[in-house]
């Protein structure tokens, strides 16, 4: 089984708070992992460690092979690695489609000097990030909404935004953080197909979502998390079942 | 007559300086109000290649654009690795410092001044010659910035200023996008600088201090950050004002003040009747093919 990403001996604490302890964790090709744990279990910050948005104590990060860890953000993106954002992030004076323009890997206009002298180049890459956002925004049923504003559409459809706006990158490795949150209807069930759809397409998939029932549907294992802490991995339905897990869950 | 073409020179001038000074503040969001030193470098540089080298005037206005974007990427890019918020801090320590530095070196005039600057154009083709080179120059300017930032790379800069860690993840390199404005803003106020000299042909180094960053950021507030007109609007708004009430016919002693305080008073006014600006810049980034692709 090949692992895209690996995560071994992972630390972090802020001041006496430990977000990870420990932490041995690999997502493989094509496959979803669940990440669960109540809230300030360390599942956000997991993230943020894997990102390079917070930087370890210790520990190694690597993604297909080779080692992220003291990489900035970009590079890590760059490399194939995507996310989604617990409050959405995403860019409030841009239009859906502008949003999803800013995400390929390599962008059109990253270089100002092919901005200023070489405007071909850059009306060519913009087409086809333009056509790719349009497939992207087919697939996610946002299509219709391509040139709202963001404060123009719904909250489920700017939580499609998020997942769509990551999907640019053609990512090996995604990783989403409680995309079903405040979602309902249409938007719910859209979400799950995208993400079953994605992981068939060879990516490593990690989901932190507290909705049982979305989590138990989409993956295909999960972790429990506590206190920085990975203390299970298994089916979601064996972590749902364990009494002890779901006291740590559901406990004062 | 030369009264007016100076007028207008000055206004082509803080176009320049206002609109590219904009891109800086209003469309890349950096803060800093360093815009005239690096019109101060820019009109040295071309000032002394011109009188001490010999060097062609055009080049020397080049040269001294391309020191003023030398010097930004200097301030800009150990401040901006630190974070954005120490550039505001690093370029005034900047302005300030290398102000007070060429007060001292009498090479270049020293606290004197700079005379005797070779003068371009005007000896040969009359004033209204340079009228029209500035102009010409702030027009260009103008078009440029509402092009850039209304194609791929201002999307970019909208992005960016909404949230730089989303920015960030999606491969983005902010610090990259901004120490690149930062010098082509301070590059275009350096051939400003350059265009300043060779019609004034005295420099001195305190007219390039805080004043002139309080006059340059009233004019793109004034007129609306991030409008392509905007900028356009207040550099000849606060040209004209001053001259303006010059015939009232009052006496110097109230004179005087009265000019001092209209930069602060206007900035007041317009923080709290219109944070906007003359004219408001919409709160959703339309790139130029937005429309077309919308309608098509
Ligand atoms: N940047 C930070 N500085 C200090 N404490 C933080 C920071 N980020 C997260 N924490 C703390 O770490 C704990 C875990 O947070 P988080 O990873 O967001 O949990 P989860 O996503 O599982 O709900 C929380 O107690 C939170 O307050
Ligand atoms: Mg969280």
């Amino acid at each position: 089984m090949a692992d895209v990403l690996k995560v071994s001996g992972l630390n972090k604490r802020f001041g006496g708070i430990v977000v990870a302890d420990n932490i041995d964790l690999a997502l493989a090709k094509g496959r979803v992992l669940g990440l669960i744990g109540p809230n300030g279990a360390g599942k956000t910050s997991f993230f943020n460690l894997v990102c390079g948005v917070v930087k370890p104590d210790s520990g190694s990060i690597t993604l297909v092979g080779q080692e992220i860890n003291g990489l900035p953000i970009r590079e890590r993106a760059r490399m194939g690695l995507a996310r989604t954002w617990q409050n959405l992030r995403l860019f409030s004076s841009l239009s859906v489609l502008d949003n999803l323009m800013l995400g390929p890997r390599a962008y059109s206009a990253d270089n100002l000097l092919d901005v200023v002298f070489r405007p071909g180049h850059v009306a060519d890459s913009e087409r086809e990030s333009r056509e790719r956002a349009f497939a992207v925004l087919e697939r996610t049923g946002l299509a219709g909404i391509a040139h709202q504003p963001i404060r123009d559409i719904t909250f489920g459809q700017q939580k499609l935004v998020g997942v769509a706006r990551a999907l640019m990158n053609d990512a090996q490795c995604l990783l989403l953080d409680e995309p079903m949150a405040g979602v309902e209807g249409q938007a719910y069930a859209l979400i799950q197909k995208v993400v079953r759809d994605i992981a068939a397409s060879g990516v490593a998939i990690c989901v932190v979502e507290h909705n049982v029932a979305f989590i138990r549907d989409l993956c295909d294992e999960g972790v429990f998390m506590f206190a920085g802490k990975v203390l299970a991995r298994g089916t979601v339905e064996t972590l749902i079942a364990d009494p002890q897990l779901t006291e740590l869950y559901f406990g004062t | 007559m030369d009264y007016v073409y100076t007028i207008l020179i000055l206004i082509g001038l803080f176009v320049i300086l206002a609109s590219s000074f904009d891109l800086v503040i209003g469309h890349c969001g950096l803060i800093s109000i360093a815009h005239p030193i690096f019109y101060a470098i820019g009109a040295y540089v071309s000032a002394m290649l011109a009188k001490e080298g010999g060097m062609p005037i055009p080049l020397a206005m080049l040269a001294g654009g391309a020191a003023a974007f030398a010097a930004s990427v200097l301030v800009a890019l150990p401040s901006l690795r630190v974070s954005g918020d120490y550039l505001l801090i690093a370029s005034i320590g900047f302005q300030l410092g290398l102000i007070e530095f060429a007060k001292h070196i009498h090479s270049i005039g020293g606290a004197g001044g700079l005379t005797n600057i070779p003068p371009f154009l005007v000896n040969t083709y009359g004033r209204v010659s340079y009228v029209l080179l500035v102009l010409a120059i702030a027009l260009l300017t103008v078009l440029f910035v509402r092009w850039l930032t209304r194609g791929p790379y201002g999307r970019m800069m909208a992005a960016m200023r909404d949230d730089e860690l989303a920015f960030s993840m999606l491969g983005r390199n902010a610090i990259w996008v901004k120490v690149s404005i930062f010098a082509i803003g301070s590059g275009i106020a350096g051939i400003a600088g350059g265009l300043y000299a060779h019609y004034f042909r005295f420099l001195e180094p305190d007219q390039f201090g805080l004043l002139q960053s309080s006059a340059i950021l009233t004019m793109v507030v004034v007129g609306g950050m991030r409008t392509t007109l905007g900028p356009v609007i207040g550099a000849i708004v606060l040209q004209i004002l001053p001259q303006a009430i010059t015939f009232f016919g009052l006496p110097p002693s109230i004179l005087g003040p009265l000019q001092g305080l209209m930069f602060s008073g206007l900035v007041l006014v317009f923080m709290f009747a219109r944070p906007q600006g003359l004219l408001a810049a919409p709160d959703i980034w339309a790139g130029r093919d937005s429309k077309e692709r919308r309608d098509g």
